[in-house]
C-alpha cells in the first residue's frame, strides 16, 4: 500500500465505524492527498475512544510513520545549549526525537475532539495515532474524575518521534486575569511534568508554552515562569534532565532568548 | 485564630481546625459546580483534599498542613456553589485534628 491507498483504508474504515460521521464530515473534500490527510486529521479527532479493528493499527502506523519522519526531525544533538541542561528550540514539537514531549491538554485529557483544531493537543494526538485517546481514556477512568490543574500523566508517544508523551493541564485564564493561583498552577504545570519526567528516568523532555494558546496565558509571565520552575528544579533536585523549551511562535522564541540570556 | 496556606484559610478553635475557601480562591475559580472529596482521613501537606470543577477549571484543593479528617462539608457535595459563599459555616472544606501546633502557627497570618 502506498501513502494514498493506506488513507483510502483508514478513511474508509473511520467512515463506516460511526454512522453518524459521514454526515458531519460531508464538507470534505477528497480529490488530493493534502485533501485525504485533512479528511483523516479529522476524523481522528472526532473519533471516541473506542478499541480498533482488524488492520486499523497497523495501516494507519505505517502511514503516521511515513507521515511523520517526511519532515526533518530533530534531536537533541541539533541543538545548542541555551545553558546547563537548557535549549530553546522553534518548530513543531511533533518532530522531536527526543525522550518525551509534553502536550498542553484539557482536564478531560481525551485530546482534541474538534476537527482539524490548530491546537497543540489535536497535532499531538493525530500525529501519535488513535491509540494515545485510547491510553489516556484508560488512564482517565482508572483515575475516576477529571484531570485537575497542574498535575502530570505520562504515555507512550506511538507514532511520534519522541518516545513518551506528558500531559498537563495548565490554568485557564479568564477575564479576571492572572492571580497567584493561576501562576503557583502554571508552576504546579512545569514541576509535576519534571518530577514525572526523573520517575521515569528520561533524559531529555521538552515542553511546550503550556497555557499561552488557547488558555490565555501571557506569554511574558508564562515564559518567565517556565524558566523560573526549571531552573529551580534543576538546582533543588539536582536533575540531570536535559530540557528543551520549545516555541512556535516569533513572540515566543523573542520572550525566551531574551530570559534566557539574561544574567542572574 | 486564623493563618492562610494554599490558598484556603486555615482557623483554629481549641483542638478543632477548620480549612476554608478564600475569597481569592473563589474569585479565581468563580461558580463551582462539582464536588467531590477524595478518599481516606489522613493528610499530609499538599495531600489533596477534594477535587472541584467550574467553567474551564478543575482543581485538587491541596491541605496546607497536617492532620486527620474529622469533618466534610457534605453540604458542599450536593450543592457546590455553598464553597462561592461568604460564610465560613457555608464555605469550608474540612475540619482537621491531630494537627501540629508549631506548624500551624509557622503558617502565614490570615
Amino acid at each position: 500500500m502506498d501513502q494514498e491507498a493506506r488513507l483510502d483504508y483508514l478513511i474508509d474504515y473511520l467512515l463506516n465505524e460511526n454512522p453518524n460521521t459521514k454526515e458531519q464530515m460531508m464538507q470534505y473534500k477528497t480529490n488530493t492527498v493534502e485533501e485525504k490527510i485533512t479528511l483523516f486529521w479529522g476524523l481522528c479527532n472526532i473519533r471516541k475512544p473506542d478499541p480498533v479493528r482488524g488492520e486499523f493499527t497497523e495501516v494507519q502506523d505505517a502511514f503516521l510513520t511515513q507521515w511523520n519522519n517526511e519532515r526533518h526531525v530533530t534531536t537533541l544533538h541539533d541543538l545548542e545549549a541555551a545553558g546547563p541542561q537548557l535549549y530553546l528550540w522553534q518548530g513543531d514539537i511533533t518532530s522531536l526525537a527526543v525522550d518525551a514531549i509534553v502536550n498542553a491538554a484539557n482536564s478531560e485529557m481525551l485530546g482534541c475532539t474538534q476537527a482539524n483544531h490548530h491546537c497543540i493537543d489535536n497535532i499531538i494526538h493525530t500525529r501519535s495515532g488513535v491509540q494515545l485517546r485510547l491510553d489516556c481514556d484508560v488512564l482517565i477512568k482508572e483515575q475516576g474524575r477529571k484531570e485537575p490543574i497542574g498535575k502530570a500523566k505520562i504515555t507512550k508517544a506511538y507514532n511520534l518521534p519522541a518516545n513518551y508523551v506528558i500531559h498537563t493541564v495548565g490554568p485557564f485564564i479568564n477575564q479576571r486575569g492572572v492571580s497567584p493561583l493561576k501562576e503557583q498552577l502554571l508552576a504546579s504545570s512545569y514541576y509535576s511534568c519534571l518530577a514525572l519526567a526523573d520517575e521515569n528516568q528520561l533524559g531529555s523532555l521538552a515542553f511546550c508554552c503550556i497555557s499561552t494558546g488557547e488558555f490565555n496565558f501571557p506569554n511574558q509571565r508564562a515564559a518567565e515562569i517556565a524558566i523560573q520552575t526549571v531552573k529551580k528544579y534543576i538546582r533543588n533536585t539536582g536533575s540531570k534532565l536535559h530540557i528543551i523549551f520549545n516555541v512556535f511562535k516569533d513572540e515566543d522564541l523573542k520572550i525566551y532568548q531574551s530570559i534566557l540570556t539574561q544574567r542572574e | 485564630m486564623k493563618k492562610r496556606g494554599n490558598f484556603l484559610f486555615i482557623e483554629k478553635n481549641d483542638d478543632i481546625y477548620t480549612l476554608s475557601m478564600t475569597p481569592e480562591m473563589q474569585d479565581d475559580i468563580g461558580t463551582v459546580g462539582f464536588v467531590e472529596y477524595l478518599d481516606g482521613d489522613t493528610l499530609n501537606v499538599d495531600d489533596a483534599i477534594l477535587n472541584l470543577e467550574a467553567a474551564k477549571t478543575v482543581l485538587e484543593l491541596a491541605s496546607p498542613i497536617a492532620g486527620k479528617i474529622v469533618g466534610r462539608n457534605e453540604a458542599a457535595i450536593s450543592e457546590p456553589a455553598l464553597l462561592n459563599s461568604a460564610k465560613t459555616e457555608e464555605n469550608w472544606v474540612v475540619k482537621l485534628t491531630d494537627v501540629d501546633e508549631a506548624a500551624f502557627n509557622k503558617l502565614e497570618e490570615a
